[in-house]
């Protein structure tokens, strides 16, 4: 009966942390996990309060991608602690007074653990978890083809900023619109999320972001109602697995402008 | 399971145009397996008054906003929808909450300020907020 307590997971392989300005992007493709054993083994590295919340999910499929998220985000941060061999399963988590989830560090009598920050995103195909040192940050994911089943201006003019709104009407094609405006929507969520405040600190329709003139991949972050633009806020925009825009945004206090670089790994 | 809590009865007798209101300071659930007794005693009227009921919730608003999530979120028919079902439980990320709020205010014809659609995270939030939208509107 012991054998049932015991991991057979092969042991995790651990990683160097990411450097001040870089950010490291871990995801996993749901449809790729088809072993029930090695679900089991993940659920196992959960929280009895992780467990819970995976059961309340409405159906298998989103049952399974709840412990996916759960286990990518212990295992990940697991491995970045070099100095110590962590188990993922004692990781403990806490949220900041908005309800962003960060790590818990009480349990480890060992100061030195590396001001790790992640954030975590989700849809139905695609599970991302974003880590970075010394700076906050925040992931969104968004399947390419994903729907919008209401008229995307429509949507923009309820939820976006004049400006947003202004460059998706100039786009004629409405693929190339729509992909447009799941672009802007990862960006625009990473932000919300790096903030880590609840999304009534930073309504959507309160900031804009927009490509920097003069840079490939660069983007920007201007206030609605003072058309100020601070570089306080980087973001980085790529597609994963050729089939997700997924958006990152990170803190950067020295604004040493540039865009974020970006590591992804599998 | 008795799902509707009534917080207030008016009573309108048919011919005066007076409201007799009584309202109850807790949600009581007056329909318990169909046993449940109304009896009032109105001191001076003798004719017969019609008794209507306003529960805090109705059960077509709840039925309405189901049935939009259940499309949003494209859900199958093995996937219930009950008032306490939170958006998160069926799988609904940011864009989808974003899209049932906009389905919401089409269907019922009011506007929810960002802050409260955001904080809704059930079907029964969602239609409270929704009656309190409509109530505001047609008084």
């Amino acid at each position: 009966m012991q054998r049932s307590f015991s991991i057979e997971l092969p042991s995790l392989v651990p990683l160097q942390l990411p450097s001040r300005m870089e950010t490291h992007l871990w995801y996993v493709v749901p449809e790729e996990v088809k072993s029930k054993s090695l679900l089991k083994q993940y659920s196992q590295l959960l929280s009895p309060s992780e467990n819970d919340k995976v059961l309340r999910m409405r159906g298998d499929e989103l049952q399974k991608n709840a412990l996916l998220a759960r286990t990518l985000v212990r295992t990940t941060i697991a491995r970045y602690q070099t100095n110590n061999v962590v188990d993922p399963r004692t990781l403990m988590f806490k949220k900041n007074m908005y309800g962003k989830p960060e790590v818990d560090w009480q349990n480890y009598k060992n100061c030195n653990n590396p001001p790790l920050h992640f954030n975590i995103s989700h849809t139905d195909s695609l599970i991302a978890c974003g880590v970075t040192v010394h700076v906050p940050v925040g992931i969104d994911v968004e399947d390419k083809e994903r729907k919008i089943k209401h008229d995307v201006l429509a949507l923009a003019e309820r939820f976006y900023s004049t400006d947003e709104v202004k460059f998706l009407s100039t786009i004629p094609d409405p693929e190339v619109q729509r992909k447009e405006f799941i672009k802007l929507w990862t960006l625009k969520e990473a932000y919300v999320k790096a903030l880590g405040k609840g999304f009534s600190a930073a309504p959507f329709n309160t900031f804009t972001i927009q490509s920097k003139a003069g840079t490939t991949g660069g983007y920007s972050l201007c206030k609605e109602k003072t058309k100020t633009c601070n570089g306080e806020w980087k973001f980085g925009l790529l597609e994963l697995a050729d089939s997700h825009y997924a958006a990152i945004c990170i803190e950067d206090d020295q604004a040493s402008g540039g865009a974020v670089s970006v590591d992804i790994a599998s | 399971m008795a799902s509707s809590f009534c917080s207030s009865i008016s009573m309108q007798a048919p011919i005066s145009a007076k409201t007799t209101r009584f309202s109850l300071q807790k949600p009581v659930s007056i329909f318990n397996n169909r046993k449940t007794n109304l009896s009032f005693s109105l001191h001076r009227r003798s004719m017969p008054a019609r008794l209507a009921v306003s529960c805090a919730v109705k059960q077509e608003t709840v039925e309405k906003v189901s049935e939009i999530v259940k499309k949003q979120l494209s859900l199958t028919d093995d996937q219930k929808v009950t008032a306490g079902t939170k958006f998160t439980e069926l799988g609904a990320d940011s864009l989808d909450t974003v899209e049932i709020v906009m389905g919401l205010e089409e269907e019922f014809g009011i506007t929810m300020a960002e802050e409260r659609a955001k904080e809704i995270a059930t079907v029964q939030q969602a239609a409270e907020l929704i009656e309190e939208l409509v109530q505001e509107k047609t008084a």
